[in-house]
């Protein structure tokens, strides 16, 4: 509401200058944000795992969680329902989509040949990456555990 | 041995999903000859039988089929158009399980949504997006913003519009007629696919090798 009476008091001139600097701002963003999330992989790789191929009914999905979660972290608008539920698969949902997206970062996925390049690594692959998801495990429960967070 | 050649020409497709176990060319080419009984009988050379009773990808050799078409009728002789190796993937029929269909995709859309959202929550606080939009306003307006102000109003229009055209698309409603974007990373995913089990299967006898 405040808002609405916050644009009615403001000259037209800056309103207009702001307005494009909101709407240029948002277009760039969401084509830089969300170009990094399709190139990066996860959706694919998600995709070809479970082996559902309905790709316009999860890209829809994605707009929805793109434009949703961005209203409500921008205007803080209370939700209020399901509680821990709620929150629990929120929270899962992203772990594993955070899970995915790390890996799929050039660091690990393409520093993970070199070293085994390296040191001649022959066998067990697999104990390395069991070994990577426990650190992100073990770091992750520390941070937020120890309040490393500020 | 008749003098004339019938010349067929073989494409055969990167990767082909069969569900029957005797795998005919048919199923993994398409064959032209001018000569459409030659065409017919090539097309009805069986390739494989699959002895398994697994989900498993069998890595071929377009050399065999070739042998096997040039057998067929001695004046045949085999030009390949397609692909040198390719990939029979066999999946054993099976009545389709919706319900669980469903709930995968339900657990991928569901991962899709948060994961969007998270990932947009996480941009605007590490780049601090409400503090610019204060500093924006008050160079504009000189003073300092109470709440949240048209900045923050045009900012999520602008996201949803950005996000639309770059998705080209919104539920069943498209921009133009170009496949999406996940869609052609979905194909992009899947030809390497087919690249890396090709590529797996030539170097099986090498000591050290990716496991």
């Amino acid at each position: 509401m405040e808002t609405i009476v916050g644009i009615c008091q403001l000259p037209w001139w800056q309103l207009t200058a702001m307005g494009l600097l909101g709407l240029s701002a948002g277009g760039v963003i969401a084509a830089g944000v969300f170009a990094f999330l399709a190139i990066i992989g996860v959706f694919p790789r998600l995709m070809g795992k479970t082996g559902t191929k309905r790709i316009l009914l999860y890209e829809t999905l994605i707009i929805l969680g793109g434009i949703l979660g961005n209203v409500s972290d921008l205007y803080e608008i209370p939700i209020r329902i399901g509680g821990n539920v709620v929150l629990g698969i929120f929270g899962m949902a992203s772990g594993i989509f955070v899970g995915c997206l790390v890996m799929s970062l050039a660091e690990t996925l393409k520093a993970l040949p070199v070293i085994n390049r390296r040191i001649r690594l022959a066998v067990g692959l697999q104990y390395v990456i069991l070994s990577v998801a426990l650190g992100k495990l073990v770091g992750s429960l520390v941070y937020f555990v120890k309040g490393m967070c500020v | 041995m008749s003098s004339k050649t019938n010349t067929v020409y073989l494409n055969l497709s990167e990767i082909t999903e069969v569900h029957e176990k005797d795998v005919f060319v048919k199923d993994v080419a398409t064959v032209y000859c001018s000569d459409t009984n030659i065409r017919n009988k090539c097309e009805c050379v069986k390739v494989k039988h699959i002895t398994g009773e697994r989900c498993e990808c069998y890595v071929e050799s377009a050399l065999d089929v070739i042998e096997k078409l040039e057998a067929v009728d001695p004046s045949v002789s085999v030009t390949n158009i397609g692909k040198v190796e390719y990939i029979i993937d066999y999946q054993p029929p099976m009545r389709p399980r919706y319900l669980w269909q469903w709930v995968k995709t339900l657990f991928v859309c569901v991962i899709c949504f948060c994961g969007a959202a998270f990932a947009i929550m996480t941009f605007n606080n590490d780049a601090n997006v409400r503090d610019v939009f204060q500093e924006l306003y008050w160079l504009i307006t000189g003073e300092e913003a109470q709440g949240t102000t048209i900045l923050e109003l045009t900012y999520s229009i602008g996201l949803a519009l950005g996000i639309v055209v770059f998705f080209n698309h919104f539920a069943k409603w498209k921009l133009s007629t170009d496949p999406t974007p996940l869609e052609v990373e979905m194909r992009l995913y899947e030809d390497n696919i087919s690249k890396t089990l090709i590529q797996n299967d030539g170097r099986k006898e090498q000591g050290i090798d990716i496991q």
